[in-house]
């Protein structure tokens, strides 16, 4: 997009008010996305957090090849990734229904939060991680699968496979819960 | 049910809206913005003009660069040549002075600059040859000259 370009253009320049245009422009998208992915709101905070300094020390030497939002969608799925893999470590334990409720900001938006974005945040969190992430960065942000298997750095078999065993997965959870 | 007819369709339009809150925003922007200094400062102290690093990253001072280099090269090797023939003819550098007065050696001083070559050769040659004795005759320097 021409106005990112801009931004990127000027951000190069030390301009802070780019930086803040960028920020306010992405924010939610990155947070939603490191929340799909990690499932605990305070630690995706810290991921956005992590992800626009990095960008900002960047300054002046950042060059933009494909879309800002798909640049900063991988380096939040990147930085994810290894989060995930600390805290696998540490709490592999975690309960679904605690990390729903982390997933709101707090109680007005739980109120205002739709019954059924819960209820797939709480299908998706059933998914293993790699399944997730797939469906979430091809579904939610549009990115393709040749530029997932490229973030991820692996084949775009095992990434169309990973896909189709989560939607598989997904419906096989819908559907013993149909039949109950 | 429709929702596992259409997952892909039941996922894409339930993207969670999420907002980050103020503390946050501002801590962020905080963070990126002393990054963004930092970075800023420490690129202006390392932005002293470095002739090593200027030639190094384009790829036409680095060929400007060794074009000069092969120019000062020629240069301060003509420079040398010139000083060591400075003063001398051609013939007088390579000649002894018996050769410098063969019939073959005098044509070629005629053809560069006429007599005046040709006596100039000569002088050249007799100096070469030291001062001649006081007495010499005209008909010893000839036998002489002729080997005889």
């Amino acid at each position: 997009m021409v106005e990112d370009r801009i931004l990127v253009w000027k951000f190069n320049r030390g301009a802070k008010d780019a930086l803040k245009r960028i920020y306010e422009k992405y924010k939610d998208d990155l947070l939603g996305l490191a929340v799909t992915l990690l499932r605990d709101r305070s630690v995706a905070e810290d991921v956005v957090h992590d992800v626009f300094v990095s960008f900002a020390r960047s300054c002046g030497a950042f060059r933009l090849s494909g879309t800002l939002k798909g640049y900063l969608s991988t380096c939040v799925a990147n930085e994810a990734r290894d989060r995930n893999r600390l805290r696998s470590g540490r709490d592999a334990a975690l309960d679904a229904a605690e990390a729903v409720s982390s997933y709101s900001a707090g109680p007005a938006e739980h109120a205002m939060g739709c019954e059924e974005s819960d209820k797939l945040h709480e299908l998706l969190g059933r998914l293993p991680y790699e399944q997730r992430e797939i469906i979430v960065l091809h579904l939610h942000h549009g990115m393709r699968f040749r530029e997932i298997a490229k973030v991820l750095r692996v084949s775009i078999n095992t990434v169309q496979s990973r896909y189709r065993y989560g939607l598989d997965k997904l419906r096989s959870i819908v559907n013993g819960e149909v039949t109950k | 049910m429709r929702l596992t007819e259409n997952i892909e369709k039941f996922i894409r339009s339930r993207k969670p809206h999420t907002v980050t809150g103020s503390d946050t925003d501002r801590r962020i922007l905080h963070d990126s913005f002393a990054a963004m200094d930092e970075t800023i400062h420490a690129k202006s102290a390392d932005a002293k003009p470095n002739t090593c690093k200027v030639i190094v990253q384009s790829r036409m001072t680095k060929i400007a660069a060794a074009a000069v280099i092969v120019v000062v090269i020629g240069f301060a090797v003509h420079q040398v040549s010139r000083e060591q023939t400075d003063g001398q003819t051609p013939s007088e550098a390579t000649k002894s002075p018996a050769e410098m007065l063969t019939y073959a050696s005098l044509t070629v001083a005629y053809r560069q600059g006429g007599f005046e070559e040709v006596e100039k050769q000569c002088e050249q040659a007799f100096e070469l040859l030291g001062p001649r004795p006081e007495a010499l005759s005209p008909q010893q320097l000839l036998a002489e000259f002729n080997g005889s």
